[in-house]
């Protein structure tokens, strides 16, 4: 029953998928990690957990992806879900406007809860459902603009822009990170070595790296 | 019924326990649950008339809210049906409603073969009874009377084959009938088992699993965010820490894994509580749990006013979905362990194998029940008690609490465990009468409440016929119940003469034994009012031990290496098999062997086995916050890592327990242990201090796991960890 220790990656950032109920965040994410689609699928209770690794700009980045309930009541509990949340995915349904209009109140959540830094990417998902659309590609659009979101509409079942969303959030921290790093490579240069006399690489250990120094090496 | 010819022995049959209805769940789920009244003594006609009695209250129910709708009353917030509603998408509601109608479904095809066997016996016995007797017209006539009042019929026809007829049915069987039978009473309204009633009778379970029936747990309150309990939190948010508090006293190591990688146990035990288990398994294996956790009494388990740390742990049933839970985890024990980020281990937590080993699943859950409920009440007596107790416990559960995962064919742990505890329960059998503790209080309550008995679970048995030495043949032979078990643990403390008795009893040799003297001395020093010196002074002696000589940070693995070293002793032979399981006598039974393996083995662990007993009970003082400082990554090397060593160490560490070494030699093992130990801290150091470094230049924008509260803790816990070293590297 050994398992084998995953070191192969060079980040890992915590997702979170949030949205109304049935807006189809769980189809979503089994698209984009095993490319299944349910037309009948569970609701879910709590969250669920999935990865997936990828690469961006040559690195390969393994997404941790937690997809929470969308139950107004479950919120209680799921605050505590975007601890170390680095990117959103927030999914609103096209066919259904009271979807889109929570679309604030998860916001405001996100705000609450997750780091202020989070990267977000607004999906409206459903798209191929063009015959009851509810809420225009147009609105959508702008609503994000003024939010200051990533915006693109999805459909899980014709795997529509789905991978393209998760990329999108994943290049956008990536990009952030790695921004951060190079500023912190400067500023460690300029204050002097640390203390305990042990290097530290940060542009190579950075994030995800911390699993794969050297503690095992005993 | 009794005012008949027939009264007699049906009223006798019906008086007698006839609980067990094998092949009818939902019945049985029924009594289980509280629908029927689960007193013993409820006659057929009792049964009857309160299954109509709940029919009409549905149906009453129904009407009111569906065709007479208007909203409920206020203050009748435990049953706010349009909320709760089982048809609403609400998830995880009409999960829990589906099994019931499930089985509810399956016992009426149950009872439509039964009736239909009964049928053709009845008319053989009709066609026989009539034309034997040639009185057609007495029949008749007695049938047409019959007719006339529906439950005259029942007993007339009862009475006409009670010579022949009855007596070659088993009672249960001819209970299930009379419970069926359309003429009883309440009429067809009294059926218990009816096809026109499923509805109302899945809802009437369903209410009374989700509101609990007056009982500890309902299920209901697993779905209210804001319904606290004692500390406000969410009960379910309260059941998930009741889990890890179990949790943590069984398997510390596995405990501090989970909680250093940031997996907080409602991120999981709310999909495993809010269904029952029921997204975890498939259906079968689904009822076979249900099953367990509806046998067990959901009523108040402690007095009202008595204190309490977790809700659920409360009833019976409450401490077995618990422990289930526990169980569960415990079988994915390896699997979690070698996870290094909470998301995969989480996503391995909601991801159950397929067809686990059912079995062995609810013995370990059941053999933690008594433990549950008991922890839940010793931790609100006294600080010095709780102490105690929490030692004692320790000692019990955590063997047993290695036993379950990673070995299917192998029970070697469990049954050892058991069987030294047997051992040392026969020892104290005569004393325990001067023992008024508040244990054997509680031991008496658990048997009377649960009838909890394990006797001799199947896993012993192989081992019975392995077991050479008489003396554990005897043990064996010796069916004893998991409380006393538990007991024992207890008694170890409470009484302050048990090492010499345990020493006297096995071998008079034993007491030259350097590790045992040592362990027994210092363990005095170290706590003057225990000792616990117990009967498993050479497990963590042993684990010590391969603690050291894996040279990394893993007391994470205490059970892990436990059980390995079990198995590879199995492997080893007869002679090493016997000496673990009777370390007393190890002596003469194992002479052979193991002075040949040290021979053949290496010195320089020897003395560290004897002198680290001490430290043992050191490092488990501060053992949280050791754990709280390794870095998740070892895990799997690490893991391979201590397999190895002891397959290479193993034989040496037999040899340890005759030996008596020289000071210089142990000062030596000593000098290196602190200086292995400054080398680990020294590369958690830098872990931590890169990570400090991400943390200042991200700006927590990180997936980092630890949090900065997580961190403080494995700083302190690395200062002691120093502080431990500079002690022993200046010895």
């Amino acid at each position: 029953m050994a398992h084998r220790v995953d070191h192969e990656y060079d980040y890992l950032f915590k997702i979170v998928l949030i949205g109304d109920s049935g807006v189809g965040k769980s189809n979503i994410l089994s698209r984009f990690t095993r490319n299944e689609f349910s037309l009948d699928s569970k609701s879910t209770i709590g969250v669920e957990f999935a990865t997936k690794t990828l690469q961006i700009e040559a690195k390969t980045v393994k997404a941790q992806i937690w997809d929470t309930a969308g139950q107004e009541r479950y919120r209680a509990i799921t605050s505590a879900y975007y601890r170390g949340a680095v990117g959103a995915l927030l999914v609103y349904d096209i066919t259904k406007k009271q979807t889109f209009d929570n679309v604030q109140r998860w916001l405001r959540e996100l705000r609450d809860h997750a780091d202020s830094n989070i990267v977000i990417m607004m999906a409206g998902n459903k798209s191929d459902l063009t015959h009851l659309r509810a809420v225009s590609e147009n609105d959508g659009q702008e609503f994000a603009e003024k939010e200051g979101l990533s915006f693109l509409e999805t459909s899980a079942l014709e795997s529509h822009n789905v991978e393209k969303a998760f990329q999108t959030v994943l290049t956008e921290i990536y990009h952030i990170i790695n921004k951060k790093a190079l500023a912190a490579q400067e500023a460690a240069r300029n204050s002097g070595p640390p203390g305990q006399g042990t290097t530290i690489h940060v542009v190579d250990s950075s994030d995800a790296g911390s699993s794969k120094s050297s503690c095992c090496s005993s | 019924m009794s005012s008949t010819p027939a009264g007699a022995p049906s009223s006798e049959a019906s008086s007698t326990p006839r609980r067990s209805f094998s092949s009818l769940r939902g019945f049985r789920w029924r009594i289980h649950l509280g629908v029927l009244p689960t007193s013993p003594t409820a006659s057929i006609d009792d049964l009857r008339r309160v299954t109509a009695d709940t029919r009409r209250r549905y149906a009453t129910l129904r009407r009111r809210l569906l065709l007479d709708h208007h909203p409920p009353k206020e203050g009748d917030a435990s049953r706010d049906l349009t909320i709760d509603n089982p048809l609403s998408q609400n998830p995880g509601m009409h999960e829990l409603l589906a099994p019931l109608l499930y089985v509810l479904h399956v016992d009426i095809n149950c009872l439509f073969q039964l009736q239909k066997l009964h049928k053709d016996c009845l008319n053989e016995e009709f066609d026989r009874i009539s034309f034997s007797k040639n009185d057609l017209f007495d029949f008749g006539a007695r049938n047409v009377r019959n007719w006339e009042s529906g439950i005259e019929a029942t007993n007339g026809l009862d009475g006409m084959s009670n010579d022949h007829f009855t007596n070659e049915l088993d009672p249960e069987t001819r209970d299930v009938l009379l419970l069926c039978d359309p003429y009883g009473a309440e009429g067809e309204l009294g059926v218990i088992v009816s096809k026109c009633f499923m509805e109302h009778d899945a809802y009437c379970m369903f209410e009374n699993l989700m509101d609990g029936a007056l009982g500890v747990v309902g299920l209901a309150s697993f779905y209210s965010p804001v319904i606290g309990s004692s500390k406000n939190m969410p009960p379910v948010v309260e059941a998930s820490s009741a889990l890890y508090h179990l949790l943590s006293i069984v398997d510390s190591s596995l405990h501090s894994h989970l909680v250093e990688l940031g997996v907080e146990p409602q991120y999981f035990a709310l999909r495993w509580l809010r269904v029952l288990f029921g997204r975890e398994f498939c259906l079968d294996d689904l009822l076979i749990i249900w099953d367990e956790v509806f046998s067990f009494s959901n009523s108040r388990f402690i007095g009202d006013d008595a204190e309490y740390n977790f809700k659920v742990l409360c009833s019976p049933r409450g401490a077995l979905i618990t422990a289930l839970a526990v169980s569960m985890l415990l079988y994915l024990r390896s699997s979690l362990l070698a996870t290094e980020t909470a998301t995969t281990c989480l996503q391995r937590l909601l991801c159950f194998p397929q067809n686990p080993d059912m079995r062995k699943l609810i013995e370990k859950a059941k053999s933690l029940l008594a433990l549950a409920l008991e922890s839940n009440i010793f931790s609100s007596l006294s600080e010095r008690n709780l102490k105690k107790n929490k030692l004692a416990v320790r000692r019990f559960s955590l063997p047993s609490g290695s036993a379950l995962p990673m070995t299917l064919p192998n029970v070697v742990p469990d049954s050892y465990w058991e069987k030294k505890w047997l051992v040392l329960h026969k020892d104290e059998e005569p004393k325990m009468q001067n023992f008024d503790s508040s244990s054997s209080v509680m031991t008496k309550i658990l048997t009377e409440k649960l009838s909890l008995s394990r006797t001799k679970s199947e896993p012993l048995e192989p081992e019975i016929d392995r077991a050479q030495s008489p003396v554990s043949r005897l043990i064996f032979n010796e069916t004893s119940a998991g409380i006393e078990t538990v007991q024992d643990s207890y008694q170890v403390d409470e009484s302050p003469t048990i090492l010499n008795v345990n020493a006297t009893n096995d071998s008079p040799v034993e007491l030259e034994d350097e590790s045992t003297y040592n362990c027994s001395a210092d363990e005095n020093i170290l706590s003057d009012d225990d000792t616990s010196v117990l009967p498993i002074s050479t497990y963590p002696l042993d684990h010590e031990n391969e603690l050291e000589k894996s040279n990394s940070t893993t007391s994470l693995l205490i059970d892990g290496d436990n059980e390995d070293t079990i198995n590879l002793e199995e492997h080893s032979g007869q002679n090493i098999k016997s000496q673990f399981t009777q370390k007393a006598e190890t002596t003469s039974a194992v002479d052979g062997s193991t002075e040949e393996k040290s021979l053949a083995a290496p010195n320089a662990w020897r003395p560290l086995a004897g002198k680290l007993q001490w430290l043992w009970t050191f490092s488990r003082v501060s053992d949280k916050e050791n754990q709280g400082s390794h870095p998740p990554c070892t895990m799997g090397d690490v893991k391979k890592n201590n397999l190895d060593n002891e397959i290479t160490d193993e034989t040496d560490y037999f040899g340890i327990n005759k030996r008596i070494e020289r000071d210089t030699k142990v000062m030596d093992a000593l000098k290196n242990l602190g200086q292995s130990m400054l080398d680990n801290i020294q590369v958690i150091e830098s872990v931590f201090q890169q990570e400090k470094v991400k943390f200042d230049t991200f700006e927590n924008l990180s997936s980092n796991i630890l949090g900065s509260k997580g961190q403080t803790t494995a700083v302190s816990a690395l200062k002691e960890l120093r502080k431990i070293s500079n002690l022993l590297q200046e010895m």
